[in-house]
């Protein structure tokens, strides 16, 4: 029962950090490397949150703001001109995700802090006292993963965006304007990835390192669960089981690296990932 | 003629020495401070600064060491082993300081001294470990696994009645050492182990380890993790995760447990300092810290007092050694004592010094309440190759 | 003389031909470089001393990173690993089993043995056929970041998080290490740039321009980056060797990402794709880091960040060149080889009677759709077969199952008397083959003579340190070069020709391969009448006077009347007709198939 728990919320902190960088890589072709600063970032939306006394369920909307304002310019400045360069894309947002860690340092401090939950406590499932904080994200991410794809697949602005996903030349010939698609694709994305660091604040702790171990990890989740946020719960979810089951039954050190060998091993194998056909 | 010669000529030299005598007055002793402003010390590493600088403070101004005032290099270690390196690196060679005392991470302590031996200087390293780190050129004035552990063990034992432990750390020198001091002892005492778990030094996700600590029923819960993140977010998780055994945190500190609020309240920790301790060099020592400080104050805790004494203890050699050449203080160092905020230190014992442990428990309002005093708690035979 | 530069800038607009001037600038900061190293004891303190070693050895393997990433267009996080391997070998022998020539020795053994290996399974594991070179990145990505997890996982054996300190070492002065830092690093700078100007190093650039028609050359591109990531891999872990070996003390970040990315910024930072500007940039920033990283530790990172982040988006080829402009001047004299004749190889190896091309039943579905149907067709050498059909019949497709052994879905290609079962096109030029694309498909960056010595990669091996002062062509790539007024433009760039002249600059590299068979994908569009004629001429004596076989695909029906002597017409996938052109033209299917309808043009009335 424990290690069911365990799983589902895995695998939701995983669909929840991953969602971000999945739109814009599915749009723009462009892993957002700057990802892991994102999620920094709004792990320190909260935490501006928690030193203004406010409630602590403000820090999502505050967080999301922050994101959408930082993917704005971003997309303006830093990935607009790199179109043409996806490689150059990797390193100039690798750069990006530099300068935003060390402006939060210069702002923050680098020391570790601390960030008032939404929801304290336990909850009993099946007798078990378990996180309560921990068994929210489940329904968070589903919700997530609803609203998403219901945007994407619902509404005008996702028939387009899908469109440029599929062939952005038709699309453009078609008179969609897939510069502005894509502007506020990376802005939501980005907002998004801020939300995401707001939301697993409360399990571990805010300092400015925090984005970067679940960078990389949610690029591999990216590149193998091929275009649809339905596919990206699927991945999440097979990969949430293996790194629990190799940190649990193996050692916890090796469960952080399953889902970067797995993933890899699985692109060698089946380049177009968990995509159908 | 010549008594005028021999005058002038002695007045000359005397003239020219005191000139010498002057200049070398003049030049400052400075005392480097690697310390981690960044990495997982980032959270108790300021204090640490605070202390020093109070501790240089005074003793400026009460006339310096040897009438020379004291200078402190702070410089950044990362918490690591690399950038201690660079730390102690810039240190030892560019800034050629006469004495080094810090805290360190076991990583970085072990990187930094072949530094240390190969520019001779005296170290003196002023945090707890996990012991049996010996060097020529260090002593150490914080506590050693048999200084702390057995107050904690003891108790849970005792008044709580426990017989199974469980014991997590983090996968580095310092959290192997203490559990395996605190397995030896616990075993030794007729206690069992039923679960020894790690995560690497930055991990901070503790679920799989969570569960299997559910899965194992143990009576009580003892851990010795890397301070800041990983200490904080194990503590938040076990509080989440519902996990009610009397929890013994062999790294804790106040100040840590202070910000964590409620998450920290009723966990067990074995110190050589808390702020509570009731003797007057303590009191004087926080009336110090508060008025130099003042709003930006952060709590002195079990690594920035050592540090503060340990600037005195190394006044006290120098003061003894008429100079501070490195051999001299080194010798003189283990002689001298001082009577800081944690009582009289002595680094006289196998170079570690004996020590008064206090056995505490967070309270509901972040204060910790010591529950038992040990005092003079031998530090064991450490370094057997030293005199 | 050098035009290193010329060829190697992947984005600059083209710069102006850097010749002699060029050369001496570099042999000056060659020789000052080499003072430096010389005399360093005596002008730096032991702290600086210090850290220059450490900069030199890191300078090594940003060296490496240029020539995987700046040269052959691999971008790699994954060098790191290679010299934390290389580290801990040192590390890890010293420790546990002491230190003496024997173990020094045997460390040694273990870092180049371990490196070369995991270089080499890295490669295959990121180079195989159809790989994106996204995913060859991600691979450099995963591999710094498994190697530091197992290092941690390692336990009191690797020290875990604390890594190995204390082991005892080389009793060397700090001096000598500088020194053996030092001319390590010239040395690997020496040998690096004598390859890269090579004429095999041309083919690194080859490849990173444009891989498919390195493949389509006969390259094996596959097996040279392997090569290449292995033995770079091997330079990358004896630097960190010396490194482990110097400073006594191997962590898990000396093979972590973080490393690995810093790496990436020195050198692009520094110039990619100019070898000594990443080394300059690895050692400057180095030493600069180490002296601000104690006054203003948070400004200088960003400092670095966000330079890094302009130079990427604004200045690609990096800083240091730029800041070196002024000092050139442009001149003439870039590098140009002498044309000679080459003989053609005999026809060895090969049944006489066996057809040049055959293909039996090949047919190419997608899922449902039937792009090629039971298409049987043969060839025999001196023939010039035109392909031709509407739009949407096949036509390239076919050409791609004839060149490329895993496109077709069903039936058996012979080329020559060899079966290329499900062959790369690599193996399939090696069959006698070549194709021509219908967009120039050459290197942009490469001057015209580097673009045709590369052409002849499979048949004279390029070498690895210098460059041949003649070019050896067989006649009839002679005839094109010579017919297309390309014979005097041999130093100039690829990209800065004219459309007709990159369509003639390909032609040639293609029979530069010496094949047998030539597939041409409509080698007359965009051409004007004299270029449509010059190129029907060359078509046509290929076929009648060297004996190719030629197969094109064409639209211009007045061009293929001209030169051809068979007609194949391909619609929806079938042969529906072959014979003359007159047949052809003449047929009712024909005209069925592009008009619509039987009724021709009002002669045939």
């Amino acid at each position: 029962m424990v290690f069911l728990l365990d799983w589902l919320t895995t695998a939701a902190m995983l669909f929840i950090v991953t969602a971000g960088l999945m739109m814009i890589f599915g749009v723009m072709k462009i892993v957002n490397f700057a990802h892991g600063a994102l999620l920094t970032l709004g792990g320190y939306a909260s935490f501006v949150v928690t030193q203004l006394r406010l409630d602590p369920w403000l820090s999502w909307p505050l967080a999301l703001l922050a994101g959408v304002v930082v993917g704005c310019v971003v997309e303006a400045v830093i990935v607009r001109p790199l179109y043409k360069r996806p490689l150059d894309a990797i390193l100039a947002t690798w750069g990006l995700g530099i300068v935003i860690g060390q402006l939060i340092v210069i702002a923050f401090g680098r020391g570790v802090q601390f960030v008032d939950a939404p929801l304290q406590g336990t909850w009993s499932i099946a007798g078990l006292p378990y996180s309560a904080y921990r068994l929210v994200l489940i329904p968070v991410a589903l919700g997530l993963c609803a609203l998403l794809t219901g945007l994407l697949n619902g509404t005008r602005f996702g028939v387009k965006t899908r469109a440029v996903i599929m062939n952005e030349e038709l699309a453009r010939g078609l008179g969609i304007h897939s510069g502005r698609i894509r502007f506020v694709t990376f802005a939501l994305g980005a907002g998004i990835g801020t939300l995401a660091g707001a939301l697993i604040t409360p399990l571990s702790s805010v300092d400015p390192d925090m984005g970067l171990p679940w960078l990389v990890g949610a690029f591999m989740l990216v590149m193998v669960s091929g275009h649809s946020m339905l596919s990206l719960l699927v991945t999440c979810l097979v990969f949430g089981a293996c790194q629990v089951l190799v940190s649990t039954y193996l050692s916890p050190v090796l469960g952080g690296l399953t889902i970067a060998v797995l993933a890899a091993l699985m692109l060698r194998i089946r380049p177009q990932g968990f995509a159908h056909g | 003629m010549t008594s005028l010669r021999l005058i002038a000529r002695a007045s000359a030299i005397a003239a020219a020495a005191t000139l010498a005598f002057q200049v070398q007055a003049a030049e400052p002793i400075r005392i480097g401070v690697p310390v981690g402003l960044s990495g997982a010390n980032s959270v108790v590493a300021p204090a640490v600064v605070q202390s020093s600088q109070l501790a240089v403070d005074e003793i400026n101004s009460s006339g310096g060491i040897l009438g020379r005032k004291v200078e402190l290099e702070i410089v950044d270690d990362a918490s690591g082993a690399v950038g201690a390196q660079k730390a102690f690196d810039t240190l030892v060679f560019q800034k050629k300081v006469d004495a080094i005392i810090a805290m360190e991470t076991s990583a970085a302590r072990n990187a930094a001294l072949p530094i240390v031996a190969r520019g001779k200087v005296p170290y003196i390293y002023t945090s707890f470990y996990e012991g049996r780190s010996c060097s020529p050129w260090m002593l150490v004035n914080g506590w050693v696994p048999e200084q702390q552990v057995a107050p904690v063990v003891d108790y849970f034992a005792k008044s709580k009645g426990a017989k199974s432990f469980f014991l997590v750390g983090s996968d580095y020198s310092f959290g192997r050492g203490m559990l395996d001091f605190t397995k030896k002892y616990i075993e030794q005492h007729g206690g069992k182990v039923v679960g020894e778990e790690y995560l690497p030094m930055d991990g901070s996700d503790w679920t799989a380890i969570i569960s299997k600590i559910r899965a194992a029923h143990p009576d009580a819960l003892i851990s010795a993790t890397a301070g800041g993140a990983p200490n904080v977010s194990l503590a938040k998780q076990l509080k989440a995760a519902g996990l009610a055994q009397p929890y013994g945190n062999l790294a804790i500190d106040e100040g840590t447990a202070k910000t964590m609020g409620d998450v920290a309240t009723g966990m067990y920790l074995s110190a050589s300092y808390l702020t509570s301790i009731d003797i007057p060099e303590n009191v004087r020592f926080i009336d110090g810290m508060k008025k130099k400080f003042g709003a930006e104050l952060k709590t002195p805790n079990e690594l920035s007092a050592p540090q503060y004494e340990a600037i005195y203890l190394y006044k006290a050699a120098v003061e003894k050694a008429g100079s501070t050449d490195s051999a001299k203080v080194m010798k003189t160092l283990g002689e001298v004592s001082y009577t800081g905020p944690r009582g009289p230190v002595q680094m006289n014992k196998s170079r570690h010094t004996p020590l008064s442990m206090r056995l505490g428990q967070v309270q509901g309002d972040g204060s910790i309440k010591i529950l038992e005093t040990f005092a003079n708690v031998d530090p064991g035979m450490q370094c057997p190759s030293a005199k | 003389m050098a035009d290193v530069h010329t060829a190697t800038l992947q984005t600059a607009p083209a710069p102006a031909r850097q010749g002699p001037a060029k050369a001496r600038g570099l042999l000056l900061l060659g020789l000052a470089g080499i003072a430096l190293i010389a005399f360093g004891p005596w002008i730096f303190g032991t702290y600086l001393l210090n850290i220059l070693i450490k900069a030199f050895f890191f300078a090594i393997v940003a060296v490496t990173v240029d020539m995987l990433w700046g040269y052959t267009g691999y971008l790699t996080f994954g060098q790191s690993a290679f010299f934390g391997l290389g580290a801990y070998a040192a590390g890890l022998v010293f420790t546990h089993a002491g230190f003496s020539i024997s173990t020094a020795l045997a460390a040694l053994g273990l870092a180049i043995a371990g490196t070369a290996l995991v270089g080499a399974l890295v490669g295959w594991l990121s180079f195989y056929r159809g790989a994106s070179p996204f995913f060859a990145t991600v691979i450099s990505l995963v591999l710094p970041i498994v190697l530091t997890q197992l290092l941690l996982s390692g336990g009191a054996w690797t020290g875990s998080s604390s890594g190995l300190t204390g082991y005892e070492t080389f009793d060397l002065p700090l001096e000598a290490w500088y020194w053996i830092a030092g001319t390590a690093l010239a040395l690997v700078a020496l040998l690096g740039w004598l390859i890269v100007r090579s004429d095999a190093g041309r083919v690194l650039t080859a490849i990173r321009d444009n891989e498919s028609r390195c493949t389509y050359l006969g390259i094996r591109t596959s097996q040279v980056k392997i090569i290449l990531l292995s033995a770079t891999a091997v330079v990358a872990g004896l630097a960190g060797f010396g490194y482990g070996s110097f400073s006594g003390v191997v962590a898990p970040e000396l093979s972590g990402f973080v490393l690995g990315t810093e790496f990436i910024i020195w050198v692009a930072l520094g110039g990619r794709g100019t070898l000594w500007g990443p080394l300059l940039g690895a050692v400057l920033i180095s030493v600069v880091s180490a002296y601000l990283s104690s006054s203003m530790p948070f400004a200088w990172q960003l400092v670095l960040g966000c330079a890094f982040v302009f130079v990427i988006v604004l200045l690609p080829q990096g800083l240091v060149p730029l800041l070196l402009r002024p000092l050139h001047r442009s001149g003439p004299g870039a590098f140009e080889p002498a044309l000679i004749e080459r003989i053609a190889r005999p026809q060895t190896g090969r049944p006489a009677a066996a057809p040049a091309l055959v293909l039996q039943g090949v047919a190419k579905h997608y899922g449902h759709l039937k792009v090629l149907q039971g298409i049987d067709l043969a060839a025999e050498e001196g023939q010039l077969v035109g392909l031709i059909g509407p739009n949407g019949a096949g036509k390239t497709t076919l050409m791609r199952c004839m060149s490329d052994g895993a496109e077709r879905t069903a039936g058996g290609v012979n080329l020559c008397g060899h079966d290329i079962r499900t062959l790369p096109p690599e193996e399939c030029v090696r069959f006698g083959l070549g194709r021509k694309f219908q967009n120039a498909n050459i290197f942009d960056t490469l001057t015209v003579a580097a673009c045709l010595r590369i052409a002849g990669t499979i048949l004279e091996r390029p070498s690895l340190f210098t460059r041949s002062p003649t070019l050896a062509l067989p006649s009839y790539a002679l005839e094109v070069v010579r017919t297309t007024g390309l014979a005097g433009k041999l130093s100039a760039v690829a990209k800065d020709l004219s459309h007709g002249e990159q369509q003639a600059l390909e032609l040639a590299m293609v029979l530069a391969l010496e094949p047998k068979v030539v597939l041409l994908d409509e080698p007359t569009a965009g051409l004007t009448k004299t270029e449509r004629t010059q190129i029907g001429r060359i078509l046509s004596s290929l076929a009648l006077h060297h004996g190719l076989c030629c197969l094109l695909v064409e639209h211009d029906l007045d061009f293929v009347q001209e030169i051809a002597t068979r007609i194949v017409v391909l619609h929806q996938g079938l042969i529906v007709m072959q014979g003359s052109f007159e047949e052809v033209v003449h047929s009712d299917l024909v005209k069925t198939i592009y008009a619509g309808s039987a009724h021709a043009a009002p002669e045939a009335a």
